[in-house]
């Protein structure tokens, strides 16, 4: 049998604190595996360790206890790719460019690049913008230019922090959708980072609540309802409701429990 | 346009005429405050007389060489001690500590070393930009936002990615703003330096008429200094505008890359168009080296101001052209990145004005080194440049092109680059220019042949529409027959030497040329007779070239 896609062992993650602060642990200790093809969500309260996870599963950051590693099945394709919260888009390079940026660390050909990029613009609905700076964008534009940059490389592993946070409720609906036909054209493995339950609901086969800094996995709730999905449709399936209702019993104690810390650190 | 603007033209106008009354009312002493109307007239003065052209020249000769000695490094190892901490611990401290020397206060020491020549003056503006560059280069490299490296990193962005992708690229504002800066410390300090050890340069000029106390002199050079940095700045501002494209909010990119902007640029001002100033500008030096030296370093940069010329006049057609509509997607010819939208119609007009700035910087050095006539030359090239096309009576529409292309690609620019390494104007090169100017004139007129019907339907005159296509091709064939006519009469006057006449090897395709012309019936066939024209031009005057230098090896030989 393969090894999970996605092994996390008790992974603990601690910020040093610089000059007289406190030092932060983030993450006390968080184990989960995710196998292949699955779309797993983090849904927890803010300032958590969501991001912290990703993160160490991009490489960005060490892991200060524990483990946490991803299984390379293809090295023609790039293991992960990820999208940052607030989209991370460089402002020195045009939309186009932007997307190709994964591509053109490949060492992909510059025609093959454009052809790619034009692609996935087109995805996002940015075409008029292919030629543009970020700088000419609006947040929501940039999102997702972010989220076309991860998706033209084609990783076997998409680390999504956030990516329809900062979306108007239409856009991210498409944007879902575009998401879930990508994902079951090719069967990525996807982490996805949520704060909203019924983003979680629609699109995970499982969600994982996060507890209150320092982030331990709380609970796992598998979502029971088959695929293909139609996001509207959905909203009027009696088990969406009966399970937005758990979650958010499970997390609200959470919630309040990280406002608390936040307003005592202050 | 803001509403405020005529303000700031209104308040320095004010102060001068304040300035000028006071003055002329007795109540300043015209001796330590000389009005405005004398500063005006003593800077005509210093303008005819050639002297204050040499004096700018030589100063910015100074400042260029003192960049390119201390502003290149700086800048290389600014980004070094950004990325690698190491290096950064190694070099900080002492930039640091040397930074805030007065760097005027080293010159002393450095005249010691060097002498009172060129070269202490160089190296003193060298040292003194390099640490203020390597500083704030190094200062930008460490601003870039960390996010932007890990974005990079988590797209498996090697080291030398994050070089050439994110440190370089994000780090550029702050690489074009040491520069702005250092450039206004060297006008500083170059004047400083001039006051000191030295007998040329505008710092000269300015104490050297304080010690004559001609006031008006002094603040005549003062203003020129003000000229030249604002000159600067605004050459600094485009450079910046073309490098840093995604600092402006609203316009589109003109393109992808840096390197495809380059190109766009590149492919704007039609290099391949050049061999018409080249090719004259070589002749000059040939005919110089035949009749007695050559300074080659002279010659190159002679070039470069003309290509510089030539790629102004290119974009400011191109420019007053689509402007008047006479361009059309149709029509052949036309500016392509304009039409694509690659590039706006003003950055063509800004970058036309930035390239008339270099050829005008370089023009101002020849002129120091060669004399006023350079001068008068380079005004009367580029006005004529200018209204080639732009201009309520632009030349090109008038029927004038050819004469104009004749004039000035021909023996203007033959005798301009004899007279930057002879200082002479002897009739014999006007003359043994001549079968070039035939020639580029052929080009031009080949092209409007082409275009004929287009020009007739949006109203433009040239020689071809006045004389139509009949006697339009008798014009084309004089041009060729008075090309090769011109070459065997200088030749038999013993004006050019025996050598040149290598270039009639190029008659057999100039031949064909005119069959093709008194055959053709329509624009489309004449679309080959404009580029082989233009080659012809090029073949002639390379063949005219070598046999001029051929014959002068040989003198030199014998
Ligand atoms: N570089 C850092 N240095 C010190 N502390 C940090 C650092 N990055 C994050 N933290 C702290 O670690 C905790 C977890 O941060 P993280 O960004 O992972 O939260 P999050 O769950 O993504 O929050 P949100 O939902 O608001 O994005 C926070 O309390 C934050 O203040
Ligand atoms: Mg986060």
């Amino acid at each position: 049998m393969k090894p999970p896609k996605i092994s996390i062992d008790n992974l603990y993650v601690t910020y040093p604190g610089r000059k007289r602060a406190e030092p932060v642990e983030a993450l006390g200790g968080v184990t989960l595996t995710v196998t292949r093809g699955e779309l797993v969500c983090i849904v927890g309260p803010s300032g958590c360790g969501k991001t912290t996870l990703l993160r160490v599963l991009a490489g960005l950051e060490q892991a200060t206890g524990g483990s946490a590693h991803i299984q390379h099945d293809n090295s023609a394709r790039p293991v992960k790719a990820m999208v940052f919260q607030g989209s991370g888009v460089f402002p020195w390079m045009t939309v186009a460019e932007n997307v190709a940026y994964g591509l053109r660390l490949q060492g992909v050909s510059r025609q093959e690049r454009a052809e790619m990029a034009r692609h996935w613009i087109a995805e996002i609905g940015l075409e008029r913008f292919a030629q543009s700076y970020p700088a000419q964008l609006s947040g929501g534009m940039q999102q997702r230019v972010g989220l076309a940059r991860a998706f033209a490389c084609d990783p076997e592993v998409l680390l999504m922090d956030e990516p329809f946070g900062a979306l108007d409720a239409q856009t991210r609906l498409i944007l879902q959708q575009v998401l879930l036909r990508q994902w079951e054209r090719d069967a990525k493995t996807v982490v996805f980072v949520t704060h909203s339950i019924e983003e979680a609901l629609t699109l995970g086969d499982r969600i994982y609540l996060m507890s209150a800094r320092p982030g331990r996995l709380l609970h796992e709730v598998a979502v029971p309802f088959a695929r293909p999905r139609d996001a509207i449709a959905l909203r009027s399936d009696p088990r969406f409701s009966q399970l937005f209702a758990e979650i958010w019993e499970l997390l609200r104690d959470e919630v309040e429990r990280a406002r608390l810390a936040e307003e005592l650190t202050e | 346009m803001p509403k405020n603007r005529w303000l700031s033209f209104v308040s320095p106008l004010l102060l001068l005429a304040l300035w000028e009354l006071a003055v002329q009312a007795g109540w300043l002493n015209r001796v330590f405050y000389p009005p405005p109307s004398t500063v005006f007239v003593t800077m005509g003065e210093l303008l005819a007389t050639g002297q204050l052209a040499q004096e700018v020249g030589v100063s910015l000769m100074r400042i260029g060489l003192g960049f390119l000695l201390g502003g290149v490094p700086a800048i290389v190892v600014g980004l070094l001690m950004g990325i690698s901490p190491p290096f950064r611990a190694l070099f900080q401290p002492i930039a640091a500590a040397i930074y805030p020397v007065p760097k005027i206060a080293l010159l002393p020491l450095i005249i010691v070393v060097l002498g009172l020549g060129e070269s202490s003056k160089i190296v003193t503006i060298a040292i003194s930009i390099f640490f203020l560059i390597v500083l704030n280069v190094a200062a930008s490299v460490l601003q870039v936002e960390a996010r932007h490296f890990e974005v990079a990193r988590s797209f498996g962005a090697k080291p030398w990615d994050l070089f050439w992708t994110v440190a370089l690229p994000a780090s550029l504002p702050g690489i074009m703003n040491s520069i702005k800066l250092g450039m206004g410390f060297a006008l500083t300090l170059i004047v400083g330096v001039e006051f000191v050890g030295a007998d040329s340069g505008i710092g000269w000029l300015i104490w050297r008429s304080y010690e004559l106390y001609a006031i008006d002199r002094m603040i005549a050079g003062l203003v020129a200094v003000a000229l030249v940095g604002w000159l600067i700045s605004v050459l600094l501002d485009e450079l910046e505008r073309l490098l840093v494209p995604w600092q402006r909010p609203g316009a589109r990119p003109p393109g992808r890359s840096i390197r495809r902007r380059l190109l766009l640029w590149w492919r704007a001002v039609r290099p391949w168009s050049y061999t018409a100033a080249v090719i004259p500008v070589v002749l000059g030096g040939s005919i110089a080296a035949y009749d007695s030296n050559l300074n080659l370093g002279l010659l190159a940069l002679t070039l470069l101001g003309a290509s510089a010329i030539q790629a102004g006049t290119n974009l400011v057609n191109d420019y007053y052209d689509y402007r008047r509509g006479a361009d059309r997607p149709d029509a052949p010819g036309t500016n392509a990145a304009l039409l694509r939208g690659e590039l706006t119609p003003r950055q063509i007009l800004r970058g036309g004005l930035v390239a008339f700035g270099l050829g005008a910087a370089i023009g101002l050095y020849l002129v120091s080194v060669a004399g006023m006539f350079i001068l008068w030359l380079g005004l009367l090239g580029m006005l004529v440049g200018f209204f080639y096309t732009a201009g309520p009576f632009a030349l090109a529409y008038n029927a004038l092109g050819e004469l104009a292309v004749f004039i000035f690609m021909g023996p203007v620019i033959v005798i301009g680059s004899y007279y930057v390494q002879a200082q002479a104007v002897p009739l014999a090169v006007v003359l043994a220019a001549l079968p070039v100017g035939c020639l580029v004139a052929a080009i031009l007129h080949a092209n409007n042949l082409r275009d004929l019907e287009h020009d007739r339907q949006v109203g433009k005159y040239t020689l071809a529409t006045l004389l139509g296509r009949g006697r339009g091709n008798i014009e084309y064939y004089l041009l060729i027959g008075g090309t090769y006519l011109s070459l065997i009469v200088t030749v038999l006057l013993g004006i050019a030497p025996w050598l040149t006449l290598i270039s009639i090897a190029t008659l057999p395709p100039a031949l064909r040329l005119v069959r093709i012309v008194a055959a053709a019936r329509e624009p489309g066939a004449l679309q080959p007779v404009l580029r082989q024209t233009a080659q012809l031009h090029l073949q002639f005057g390379l063949l005219l070239i070598v046999g001029w230098v051929g014959a002068a090896l040989v003198a030199g030989m014998v």
